[in-house]
């Protein structure tokens, strides 16, 4: 059994021990991962890794060779994608259609009336300012501009789950920062948001919990918090006024590792990697004798860090 | 169907609304009508010049009986060839006629300024050849020739009746059943290629633009590959009902204005136009007056016409699964030559086996070929005009349309399998695989 955290809340998906095999390659191997209900759940990984084959699967656009998925505590079922919207990584349109055409004839495919459709699109395309490429030929748009188009094809029926397949990729830092938004959105209207990305800002910015997949192994789960102060390394900054040299040298004695911290003209820095977390009143009143604090924190890795130190297997996990 | 519905709706509308539609929609009629007109034209312009030609003619014999007609016309002269092509450059010819002509028919001459066409060459032979065959039976001394040659002389007619089961006996027209059983036959070829490979090009675009992603979580693909099947379907019917009702008003309207007064003139002409369209059934205009007062006979008309929809419909939908099973399996159009291949050949054999079967209707080689719904579209209708028993009929569309029932089944099966699979070119084999393949 696999669990997430502290986190009780209802999973909306659960894949169980899901192994698919390509000619070749194992493309996942024995992945199990919880999403809970109403979070935004990343899924990380480099290039090749699974997280496109776990997204198809979870769409029953391919079958696993072993394993199971399950949505809403059922095994998932033929119909129950009509209940998902799904980006995909490749993303197509009719290039002789018109913007507006095309975008009611996906959202009649999901359900909706003309009509609905309509007003809903109006809606997204004032708010995405697009509003004048609605009687465009899609071969006149460029492909940001497109994506756009198709992310609100995804999202305009209103699905309890979203997946995106590299939402990000092709985006501008502008319209990328307008796609999260909308992401975080979307989770504040109710829905899960599952999505793959190696784009790690967008990651600490907007995931509650996040897979780590490399080389088709899951090989980390969790919050993002929780992930982050796991393998946080008990290193510590402390800003401050006064005799450095002197102060380094003490560090160096008691504690062991020094280093100098972020550079400052205001003030001097000092990094201190402490090998248990019990010794940080120790730290603190032996610094806040010899100097004038100005700061102390933890010096927490980024997921950019976890990431790469992960995929290189120099994490303990 | 309510999203087999809507894709249907878009299928055909934006087929319809392509310019390349219209286009074709409109412009098939009026070549069609262009080229039966075209004959009829061509015999009326033709005569406008008068073709003088001088003759020359040392046996005496042929030159004063050789009159001027609408189109030729004859000057006899008695001076030598050489000083009158000096004399005269403005005329078309030089007929000189041998002394001999009477024994040795074959000295005859035709000198002319520009290159004689085929129709003066036959004209100028038949009639010396009649005016030297009348000397020749003058001979013979009798009197009263030309009258007993007149009342000899017969045409014979061929009204041609198929007994049926009943023991009645029904008319049929073997030039007419020629003409209606090639065409028809071949149309339903031509159109089941048209439209499948419009059915396969849909969706490897579709594919290849990877707008099917998208879709799959909003339809199932059974339902996208049965509204892209049926949406082209009711293109084509669309279409092919515009030609028939424009071919019907234009050759209302045009033919008899074009052909006037002389109207008998004209169908026979356009007849035989068409007939010479035909390549190899030219030759079959003797009676096609009589075939051509038959076309108008509406019930005859409308039993093609129904059979004509029903074997298109059902050949369509049988080939068009094929199709879209093609067009899953494959990323673009050149990969999709090799498996073409096996839906080609019975449609080619059927066409083959067409030439044959409009020789011996009724024999083994129709009747089983007019089975196999891989053929039956082709040859039941090549057949049809000839009259088929009820019974066949009935048997023959019901395995079609089952065969289509199973054909996308199957094609259901690969489809879904291929609409995913990228990047490498499957063979036959492997597509028999995704047939029992999981998902």
């Amino acid at each position: 059994m696999f669990r997430i955290g502290n986190s009780y809340l209802m999973e909306i998906v659960r894949v169980e021990h899901v192994t698919k095999q390509y000619a070749g390659h194992k493309a996942l191997d024995d992945v199990s991962l919880a999403v809970p209900e109403g979070c935004v759940y990343g899924l990380l990984g480099p290039n090749g890794a699974g997280k496109t084959t776990l997204i198809r699967i979870i769409n029953r656009i391919t079958a696993p060779d072993s394993g199971q998925v399950w949505l809403d505590g059922r095994p998932l079922q033929p119909d129950d994608v009509y209940r998902i919207g799904y980006l995909p990584e490749e993303r197509g349109l009719y290039k002789k259609m018109k913007v507006g055409e095309q975008a009611i004839y996906f959202a009649r495919l999901k359900g909706l009336s003309r009509r609905e459709a309509t007003l809903r699109l109006r809606e997204w395309f004032d708010r995405f300012g697009i509003r004048p490429w609605w009687n465009k030929r899609v071969e006149e748009l460029s492909k940001g501009m497109a994506q756009k188009i198709q992310f609100i094809v995804t999202v305009l029926h209103r699905p309890r789950l979203l997946i995106f397949d590299e939402p990000f990729s092709g985006f501008d830092p502008i319209n990328a920062n307008l796609l999260k938004e909308e992401i975080l959105r979307l989770k504040d209207e109710g829905a899960t948001v599952i999505f793959s990305t190696h784009n790690m800002s967008s990651v600490e910015e907007i995931c509650d919990h996040i897979t780590l997949i490399n080389r088709s192994h899951n090989i980390l789960s969790g919050r993002v918090e929780e992930i982050r102060h796991r393998y946080g390394e008990n290193l510590f900054q402390i800003d401050f006024l006064g005799d450095g040299e002197s102060l380094r040298r003490e560090l160096g004695e008691r504690f062991g590792t020094v280093e100098g911290g972020e550079e400052s003209s205001l003030y001097d820095s000092l990094r201190v990697r402490l090998d248990t977390p019990d010794r940080i009143r120790e730290l603190l009143s032996l610094v806040n004798d010899r100097v004038a604090v100005r700061g102390f924190r933890e010096i927490i890795p980024s997921m950019n860090d976890i990431f790469i130190k992960a995929v290189e297997g120099k994490l303990q996990i | 169907m309510g999203k087999t519905g809507v894709i249907i709706g878009r299928e055909f509308n934006e087929r319809v609304r392509k310019r390349s539609f219209v286009l074709t929609t409109i412009l098939t009629p009026l070549l069609l009508v262009g080229l039966m007109v075209a004959p009829i034209l061509v015999s009326r312009l033709g005569p406008d010049q008068k073709k003088e030609i001088i003759v020359v003619d040392r046996s005496g014999v042929v030159a004063p009986r050789l009159e001027s007609g609408e189109r030729l016309s004859f000057r006899p002269e008695t001076e030598s060839l050489e000083t009158l092509k000096e004399k005269r450059k403005d005329v078309y010819g030089f007929l000189v006629i041998g002394s001999d002509v009477l024994t040795n028919s074959r000295n005859v001459q035709l000198y002319s300024y520009e290159a004689p066409t085929l129709e003066v060459e036959k004209e100028l032979s038949s009639r010396i050849a009649r005016v030297v065959e009348a000397e020749k039976l003058k001979a013979y001394r009798i009197d009263s020739l030309p009258q007993i040659l007149q009342q000899v002389k017969t045409e014979v007619t061929l009204q041609t009746f198929r007994i049926d089961e009943q023991g009645g006996e029904q008319e049929r027209s073997g030039v007419l059943s020629t003409i209606l059983a090639y065409l028809s036959g071949f149309l339903i070829y031509v159109f089941v290629f048209l439209y499948g490979a419009m059915v396969m090009q849909g969706v490897i675009e579709e594919k290849s633009s990877r707008v099917l992603e998208i879709m799959v979580s909003s339809v199932r693909p059974y339902e996208l590959m049965m509204g892209k099947i049926l949406g082209i379907a009711s293109v084509a019917l669309t279409q092919f009902l515009i030609w028939v009702v424009l071919i019907f008003l234009l050759g209302g309207v045009v033919v008899p204005l074009v052909a006037g007064d002389a109207l008998a003139e004209g169908t026979s002409a356009l007849s035989g136009g068409m007939a010479g369209a035909m390549g190899p059934l030219s030759g079959i205009d003797a009676d096609s007056l009589e075939a051509f007062r038959r076309v108008t006979d509406p019930a005859f008309l409308g039993r093609i016409f129904v059979g004509f929809v029903v074997y298109f419909i059902g050949g369509y939908l049988l080939y068009a699964a094929m199709f879209a099973a093609i067009g899953s399996a494959v990323d673009n159009v050149t990969d999709s030559q090799q498996l073409q291949t096996p839906v080609t050949i019975p449609m080619v054999l059927a066409l083959v086996v067409m030439l044959a079967v409009m020789n011996d209707p009724d024999g083994g080689l129709a009747f089983w070929f007019s089975m196999i719904p891989l053929t039956s579209p082709v040859i039941m209708m090549a057949r049809l005009p000839y009259g088929v028993p009820f019974w066949e009929l009935v048997l023959s569309v019901t395995l079609l349309y089952a065969s289509f029932a199973g054909m996308v089944w199957v094609a259901g099966k690969i489809y879904r399998v291929g609409i995913f699979m990228y990047g490498k070119k499957p063979g036959l084999k492997e597509l028999m695989k995704w047939i029992r393949y999981k998902y």
